[in-house]
């Protein structure tokens, strides 16, 4: 379907909608009334089909709004529904959750942060706030007292997920579970898991998140239009390059600005390197997690000039804070582009000899093939992003499908792997890594001289959304100005929001031994896997974090001793 | 010099503590073992439980829900315990000081519970890898 066929599909549907615009060929903004809004997204999603990518809750002065955001891939078009739902007393809308596995957690967030009722969610239970966050206050709603109001009060009676230890519980459990978290050593974030298992077979997974929920959204409705940038590059320390471009191309989009052609360059230098040095964290962490160590060490070594690289471009290893509305803030001095090209010939062989080494490797080979499967269908049901929608034979990129910096002009493939396993994430991942290499050397060989940055005086009001392919997936930000110096509603969707409920599906039929690489296998933001006690009721064995990480590194021994091989030898590498 | 002090600065094991950060931190803190900075030269080691741990690496501001966590995880911890606000969120919250979310800096939610605590700083986002063992440098020296 191409552009014009696409817009005559929507029309098809347009006796259920109360307005289409379209500010530019692939930005479509349609509206609705709650009543409608179940029967339009089901057409979306399921008729057209559109992927879909998030929601936001708006707290508007006369209604509250759900926007339903969209995306066309094949022309890189970004579709969005508004819903308005009048009543403002008792706020309800349909859930979309039934038909859309993807939408359940961000309808669980927008009731939690709005406190907006969805009809038939399968699931309605705390995800966003605390345990001991009263029930009734909404901290996005524009009537709380400003970004700092941490109310006390009755705590929520809402049912949570079973979080105490086996000795303090307090709902004896039908079936023995496994808790996974919230704290892990060599993981970065908090997040709670409880496997169901049966045996050594895990028949379900449940999750709970909040621990690390800052409230940025809500500040970022404080800070004015350049001060956001910073404070998105802390959404996540390693896509630290990434969430503040979605951001800034969503305002620029917004106001009509376009930045200097050496500043795209210099962005997309900067997002590559991030790709290179994140890839190559996951790829050492993996190897970790399943008992290679020289693995770890080896990739984390490698990874080290890239970081020393971007501190010589940015001054900072993580966090570069560099984009700017209308460009960039510093510049990539031409004296570094030699130092640049070489590192990258340096990085390349190395990345080539560890590639090898993992790819063509037995063990690895018996020990990732086959585990953890998520399946084409389940991807786009869980509207999965990125390396994990790409090893799923899901082919889409950002950066291809919707061109923004420079990618347009550059030469490169996106990779993609049909099984679906935790091998053929790890293969993507290796290759991009050759792809970014190939990009940041065209672009560092024809940037071209001249300003970095064009001057924004007003942000008009007004909406736009930027995404970007972040290591991880699909960035995606929304921003709506209403003419002040701050944004009205500023909304964030990170990768692992999507990828993250998709263990639902890859966890479900595992062994045990194979769900710390199969949660590591998304790269999610979030995983953790420390203070971690294997219940089973029958024999009362209660087994720790250290005792599951053995059971992923006995299974990595015992194939290697039946397949006879040595495992990875120094020669090797 | 008490021998558990003596033993404490010969080969402190730390814990990871992750309350909220953006995980630039984390990632530094996991950097300190890899082939370039190497803190296990030092006797530095990252271990799985708090019960072994002589040091707490906390990182990123405390949220209201990993607060509780925070508590527990240092209650669980063999006194004398040195607890490392490590980043600018974790010294101070810094910018997300106006989060709903956000219950306040780590050296305010350890002494509430125990108001005598070792707590050592150190500043960055992220603080660069070297920073943060010349912070755990100091920090053994001077107690």
């Amino acid at each position: 379907m191409n552009q014009e066929e696409l817009n005559n599909k929507l029309l098809e549907i347009k006796d259920k909608l109360t307005a289409v615009e379209q500010p530019a060929d692939n930005r479509i903004y349609l509206a609705c009334e709650a009543e409608n809004a179940y029967a339009v997204n089901k057409f979306l999603f399921e008729d057209v089909p559109l992927r879909f990518v998030i929601a936001t809750g708006i707290d508007s002065d006369d209604c509250f709004e759900v926007l339903y955001h969209y995306a066309y891939d094949e022309t890189g078009c970004m579709i969005t529904l508004k819903v308005f739902i009048r009543d403002r007393e008792n706020p309800t809308i349909e859930s979309i959750a039934p038909f859309l596995p993807g939408a359940e957690w961000i309808e669980r967030e927008i009731h939690d942060i709005l406190g907006i009722e969805f009809k038939n969610h399968p699931d309605m239970r705390r995800l966003i706030l605390a345990d001991d966050w009263p029930e009734g206050v909404y901290p996005l709603r524009k009537d709380a007292k400003g970004p700092a109001e941490r109310p006390d009060g009755e705590p929520s009676t809402r049912p949570t997920i079973q979080t105490q230890s086996p000795a303090r519980r307090t709902v004896p459990l039908a079936k023995p579970v496994i808790a996974v978290g919230p704290f892990h050593p060599l993981q970065e974030e908090m997040e709670f898991f409880q496997l169901t298992v049966d045996g050594e077979i895990v028949t379900d997974i449940d999750m709970r998140i909040s621990y690390n929920h800052r409230g940025i959204e809500k500040i970022s409705e404080s800070l004015q239009f350049d001060q956001v940038a910073f404070l998105v590059s802390r959404v996540c320390g390693i896509c630290s390059a990434s969430h503040p471009l979605a951001y800034v191309q969503a305002v620029e989009e917004l106001a009509g600005v376009k930045p200097p052609e050496r500043a795209l360059y210099v962005r997309t230098i900067i997002n590559e390197l991030e790709r290179i040095h994140s890839h190559i964290l996951w790829v050492g962490l993996a190897g970790h997690f399943i008992g290679y160590d020289t693995v770890f060490m080896w990739a984390w070594k490698y990874r080290e000039p890239v970081l020393d690289l971007l501190e010589e471009i940015t001054g900072n290893r993580n966090n570069y804070g560099n984009v700017k509305v209308g460009g960039c803030r510093e510049d990539i001095p031409n004296e570094l582009k030699p130092k640049i090209l070489k590192e990258m010939d340096k990085l390349e062989k190395k990345m080539d000899m560890l590639t090898k080494a993992v790819l063509d490797d037995p063990v690895l080979h018996a020990r990732l093939k086959g585990v953890g499967v998520l399946s084409k269908e389940d991807a786009i049901k869980y509207a999965v992003t990125g390396p994990t929608a790409r090893g799923s034979g899901v082919a889409i990129d950002v950066r291809r499908d919707d061109p923004y910096a420079l990618y347009g002009d550059l030469d490169w493939n996106v990779i993609s792997q049909p099984q679906g396993d935790v091998f053929a994430k790890a293969v993507v991942r290796l290759l991009e890594v050759f792809e970014s290499i190939k990009m940041i050397r065209q672009a560092v060989k024809r940037i071209p001289d001249g300003p970095i940055a064009v001057e924004v005086k007003e942000i008009p009001p007004g909406e736009g959304v930027g995404h970007v392919e972040a290591p991880r997936g699909e960035t995606f930000h929304y921003v709506r100005s209403d003419g002040g110096n701050r944004p009205v509603r500023h909304k964030i969707r990170a990768p692992s929001f999507v990828n993250v409920p998709s263990f639902r599906a890859s966890c479900i039929g595992e062994h045990i031994a194979d769900v710390t690489i199969t949660l590591a296998a998304v790269d999610p933001c979030y995983s953790c896997t420390e203070r971690l006690a294997v219940v089973d009721q029958h024999s009362n064995v209660i087994h720790d974090y250290e005792a599951l990480l053995r059971l992923s590194r006995d299974k990595t021994a015992q194939i290697r001793k039946e397949l006879g091989t040595q495992g990875i030898k120094m020669e090797d590498l | 010099m008490s021998w558990k002090i003596w033993s404490l600065k010969k080969s402190p094991w730390v814990f990871h503590v992750n309350t909220g950060a953006c995980n630039n931190c984390d990632i530094e803190i996991v950097n300190l073992l890899t082939p370039k900075f190497d803190v296990e030269r030092f006797g530095i080691k990252l271990v799985g439980s708090p019960r072994h741990a002589d040091a707490l690496l906390v990182t990123g501001v405390v949220t209201r829900q990993a607060a509780p966590r925070l508590r527990e995880v240092y209650r669980q911890t063999s006194k004398p315990c040195v607890v490392f606000a490590m980043g600018a969120c974790a010294c101070d919250t810094g910018i997300f000081r106006s989060g709903y979310h956000v219950v306040g800096p780590v050296d305010k939610i350890i002494r509430e519970i125990d108001p005598n605590a070792i707590i050592a700083y150190v500043p960055g986002c992220p603080p660069k890898p070297e920073a943060m063992i010349s912070g755990i440098v100091k920090a053994l020296s001077i107690l």
